[in-house]
C-alpha cells in the first residue's frame, strides 16, 4: 500500500509539472515527459508489469490533466513501460548510459506509438517530416533528465525493499 | 518452468492492461466531444485541477518575470545604442551647422565689392592676440598666397586693418581699432577728410577734420586712398558723436567701427596688383 501511494504521489507530482511547467517551455514542440521516463526506469528496474502498471496510470493521469482523449497516453506509455521491462535482466543495469538510452529508446517507441494512435483514432494526421525531429529533441531532453529519476526509482525501490 | 509462467503472466498483464485502456481509449473516439472522464476522473480532477492552476499561476508569474528580465536587457541595449545615436547625431548636428555658419558667412564675404587695381585673397582667422583681444589677430594666408606687408584686410562690412608681420602661412594683422593704427579717410558725405586712430576697442578717434567742415553723426567715413595701404572707399565706420571744443582749431569724432571684429571669423586681405 504503501508503495502504491509513494509511486502515485511521484507520478502525479511528475504530470503536473510536466502539465503545467515542462510543457510551456519552448523547444519546437517537443516537451519533456518524466512520466514517460519513469515509466521506462520502473520496467528496467521493476520488470515488465510494473513498467507497464506505471506507465499506464501515469500516462491515465497526463490524459486527464492534459485534456485530451483517455487512453491515448495511457496506452502509449503502457507499451513503453513494458517493453523497457523486457530487457530487466539482459542488460547490465549500472551502465551509468543506460538510463539515457533507455529513456532515447522509450520516447521513441512512445511517441512512434502516440501518433499511430491519434491517426488510427482520427484524432488527427501526422506529417512524419515535422514529427520526426520534434521526437527526436524529446528523446534528447529525456534522456537528460533520465539518470536523476532512475536513481530516483531505484532508491525508493531500495528503500522499500529494506523495509520488506 | 518458472521462466514460462512468469512469461505468461507478463503477456496476460500486457493484454490485459491493452484491452483496458483500447476500450477506454474506443469509448471516448465514439463520444461526441471524444472525453469521457467519468466519476472517478472528475473526482481526480477535482483534486488535482487547483494544484495545476495554482502551479499554472506560478508558470505565469514565472514567464512574466522572465520576461520583464529579459525585456529589461534588451531595453538597456536599446537605451545604450540610442544614446549613441543621439549622441553621433548630435556631433552630426554640431558639424552641419557650423557648416551652415560657416556657408553664411562666406556668403557675406563674396559680397565684398572688389576694389579696381587689387586682387582679394579670403583667409580665415586662426588665432587673436590674447593678451590685447582687439589689437591684431592672425590668418591663414602668408606670402605663399601672395599676402604682403601693409596689405588692406577688410570684410563685407568694411575695413578691419592692415598685415604687419608675414610668413609663408600666415599673416598677423593689425587691427584699426589698435591704438598704433592710423588711416586716412574721408567723411563720405562731405568729402572733409582726416585721420582715424585707434582707442584698442572698437570705438575709433576720428581726428584732424576742418573746424569749418560739414560733419554730423551718422556720417559714414570711408577710407581716402591716400597714404597706399587702403584702396580708396572701404568703409571705416560711422560717426557716433563730434567734439566741438571751444578755441580748438580742428573738429574731433568718435567713429564707431563698422566691422565688428569680436567675432570675426573670415576675412579679405586685398592686395594690390603689380
Amino acid at each position: 500500500m504503501n508503495r502504491v501511494v509513494t509511486y502515485g504521489s511521484v507520478l502525479i507530482v511528475a504530470a503536473l509539472v510536466q502539465t503545467a511547467w515542462l510543457a510551456r517551455l519552448p523547444g519546437v514542440g517537443a516537451v519533456i515527459d518524466p512520466v514517460l521516463v519513469l515509466a521506462v526506469a520502473t520496467g528496467f528496474l521493476r520488470g515488465a508489469e510494473s513498467g507497464a502498471v506505471i506507465g499506464l496510470a501515469g500516462g491515465l493521469l497526463q490524459d486527464l490533466l492534459s485534456g485530451g482523449p483517455l487512453g491515448m497516453h495511457g496506452l502509449s506509455k503502457l507499451v513503453a513501460g513494458f517493453g523497457s521491462g523486457l530487457f530487466e535482466r539482459s542488460i547490465y543495469i549500472e551502465n551509468p548510459f543506460l538510463p539515457a538510452v533507455a529513456a532515447f529508446a522509450g520516447t521513441l517507441l512512445g511517441e512512434a506509438l502516440l501518433n499511430v494512435i491519434g491517426v488510427v483514432t482520427g484524432l488527427g494526421s501526422v506529417s512524419w517530416t515535422e514529427a520526426v525531429p520534434r521526437v527526436v529533441i524529446q528523446a534528447g531532453l529525456n534522456s537528460v533528465i533520465a539518470p536523476p529519476l532512475f536513481r530516483g526509482v531505484r532508491s525508493l525501490d531500495e528503500r522499500f525493499e529494506r523495509q520488506h | 518452468m518458472f521462466d514460462v509462467i512468469i512469461a505468461r503472466r507478463r503477456i496476460a498483464v500486457l493484454v490485459g492492461l491493452i484491452l483496458f485502456t483500447l476500450a477506454l481509449l474506443t469509448s471516448q473516439v465514439r463520444s461526441a466531444d471524444r472525453r469521457q472522464v467519468g466519476p472517478l476522473g472528475t473526482a481526480v480532477l477535482t483534486v488535482l485541477l487547483p494544484i495545476q492552476t495554482g502551479m499554472a499561476h506560478v508558470a505565469d508569474a514565472g514567464t512574466r518575470w522572465w520576461r520583464l528580465y529579459t525585456e529589461i536587457g534588451r531595453l538597456r541595449q536599446e537605451n545604450a545604442r540610442l544614446r549613441s545615436e543621439v549622441e553621433r547625431l548630435s556631433q552630426d548636428l554640431t558639424v552641419v551647422r557650423e557648416q551652415a555658419i560657416s556657408a553664411r558667412r562666406m556668403e557675406r564675404l563674396l559680397e565684398f565689392r572688389p576694389q579696381p587695381g587689387y586682387r582679394t585673397v579670403a583667409a580665415r582667422v586662426i588665432a587673436r592676440d590674447a593678451e590685447r583681444w582687439f589689437s591684431t589677430l592672425l590668418v591663414d594666408r602668408g606670402s605663399r598666397d601672395g599676402v604682403r606687408r601693409n596689405a588692406a584686410v577688410a570684410t563685407a562690412d568694411g575695413v578691419i586693418g592692415r598685415v604687419i608681420e608675414v610668413t609663408p602661412t600666415a599673416a598677423r594683422v593689425l587691427l584699426i581699432g589698435d591704438s598704433r593704427s592710423a588711416l586716412s579717410v574721408i567723411v563720405q558725405r562731405s568729402r572733409e577728410a582726416g585721420i582715424v586712430e585707434g582707442r584698442g576697442g572698437e570705438m575709433l578717434h576720428l581726428k584732424y577734420l576742418s573746424r569749418t567742415g560739414d560733419v554730423a553723426a551718422g556720417d559714414l567715413v570711408v577710407t581716402s586712398g591716400l597714404g597706399g595701404v587702403f584702396p580708396r572707399g572701404l568703409v571705416v565706420g560711422r560717426i557716433v558723436t563730434i567734439n566741438r571744443e571751444p578755441g580748438a582749431l580742428q573738429l574731433e569724432a568718435e567713429v564707431k567701427s563698422a566691422a565688428s571684429v569680436a567675432r570675426l571669423e573670415e576675412v579679405v586681405i586685398l592686395i594690390a596688383k603689380p
